[in-house]
């Protein structure tokens, strides 16, 4: 692990409450390590550094940035896709899609070095992550969501209750989800809520998080 | 970094011209006559498919060297020689630590100024362009042999030239101080690969 102090991946179930996803384009120019920063403040438990568009050299400056304030708050720091990119930035998880780098060749490369996130098109695909290694699963969308073009149909929290019940590592409910409908995803069985456009371009983002963080907790001390 | 360990003759792919699949028997046709590295530069395709694409290449083409562009994790799973860096891709500290020093790094550049910072970041080459116009880049006019002449006047870095680059014009830029030549469209459109990838090479071997 990146951090010897921390065990992430003991800690994971409670890491993934309420984690945030970067998108400067629906940021309002406001900057990564800006609303990063406000999210924590408002309770975010992990932030992954999404980079669609942009250069490498810039993703490793702000990488570098977002690490460093996720460090400070025990926050775990994921990065999308890159596995090259996570490495340089010490990540502590790396998260994977179903058209990125392969699972068992990812475990390869980073071994014991940072937890990998997988997001399951499937749920037969979501037991094959777990057996393959996956330390969590980011399954949806639960809702209709606007932020990812190649998300596909919603699924609903019927899925997240079947995912939770076939698999053993925890799982975070991503895709369209709100403080009004965060309930329902961690009753359904997920450990937390992922969110982009939610918070990232909330007027307010550190209220935005409070109270989608609020929401979660809410429903995690009382299970339906 | 020892000038002999880098290859002369560069075939970049380029999906517009040869598509992924075809691309690993093209490129071993080249090997075979006389490509000594070739690159699968790729900026839009997923990662998955990529590795795919790189294992194939690689099992495809011997002992030639393979670069990977911009993806240091791909180059890594797919057994890549090295990897190629643009001017804003990952840093080359950061890929030395990353491959444990076993990739070769070569910085694309465009301008004497990223040619000295490569330099000055540790690259093993450089590939500089483009010198001629060419259809792949058809908005920018080419800056012949004495723009790699400018290159090399300010690294001392093996210099790969690239950019409308025919046999016939192979001697002008190793002239101007170019080490080897990459090469797209003159492989790739090429009736016969291997027989165009032999008259780069024995243009390169006249020097």
């Amino acid at each position: 692990m990146s951090n010897a102090t921390i065990n992430w991946r003991e800690r994971l179930p409670d890491s993934l409450r309420l984690y945030v996803l970067t998108d400067r384009r629906l940021s309002r120019g406001r900057s990564e390590c800006e609303v990063v920063q406000a999210a924590i403040a408002g309770g975010a438990t992990a932030i992954q550094l999404r980079w669609k568009s942009g250069s490498m050299r810039e993703a490793v400056d702000i990488g570098r940035e977002l690490k460093a304030i996720c460090a400070q708050s025990d926050v775990l720091f994921v990065v999308n896709d890159r596995i090259d990119l996570a490495l340089a930035l010490d990540a502590d998880c790396v998260h994977l899609g179903d058209e990125d780098l392969p699972l068992d060749d990812a475990r390869q490369i980073v071994g014991d070095r940072m937890l990998i996130g997988y997001s399951p098109p499937t749920l037969e695909e979501a037991i094959d992550a777990e057996r393959l290694g996956a330390d969590y699963l980011g399954v949806g969308p639960v809702y209709g969501t606007t932020s990812k073009s190649d998300a596909g149909e919603a699924i609903g929290v019927e899925r997240i209750a079947a995912v939770a019940r076939a698999v053993s590592i925890p799982i975070v409910g991503i895709g369209g989800i709100t403080t009004g409908n965060a309930t329902a995803v961690v009753r359904a069985g997920a450990a937390g809520v992922a969110v982009i456009s939610s918070i990232v371009a909330a007027d307010d983002v550190e209220l935005a998080a409070r109270d989608l963080r609020t929401a979660v907790d809410g429903a995690r001390r009382t299970p339906a | 970094m020892n000038r002999s360990a880098i290859p002369r003759l560069h075939l970049i792919s380029d999906r517009q011209l040869c598509d992924l699949r075809a691309f690993s028997t093209v490129a071993a046709r080249a090997v075979a006559g006389g490509a000594d590295a070739v690159h699968l530069r790729e900026k839009a395709i997923a990662a998955g498919e990529l590795l795919a694409a790189a294992r194939g290449l690689r099992s495809a083409m011997g002992d030639a060297a393979m670069f990977i562009n911009d993806r240091v994790d791909v180059a890594l799973l797919s057994e890549a020689n090295g990897v190629q860096l643009g001017e804003s891709g990952l840093s080359v500290a950061d890929v030395r630590t990353l491959g444990d020093g076993r990739l070769l790094i070569g910085r694309s550049v465009h301008d004497v100024e990223g040619a000295r910072g490569a330099a000055e970041d540790g690259a093993d080459f450089v590939i500089a362009g483009h010198v001629f116009e060419t259809a792949s880049k058809a908005e920018q006019a080419g800056r012949g042999p004495r723009f790699i002449a400018s290159i090399a006047a300010a690294c001392s870095l093996p210099i790969i030239a690239i950019g409308g680059i025919t046999p016939e014009r192979v001697e002008e830029v190793i002239a101007a101080g170019a080490h080897g030549v990459a090469v797209i469209s003159g492989i790739l459109n090429a009736d016969d690969p291997a027989c165009a990838a032999a008259r780069y090479a024995e243009a390169l071997a006249k020097k």
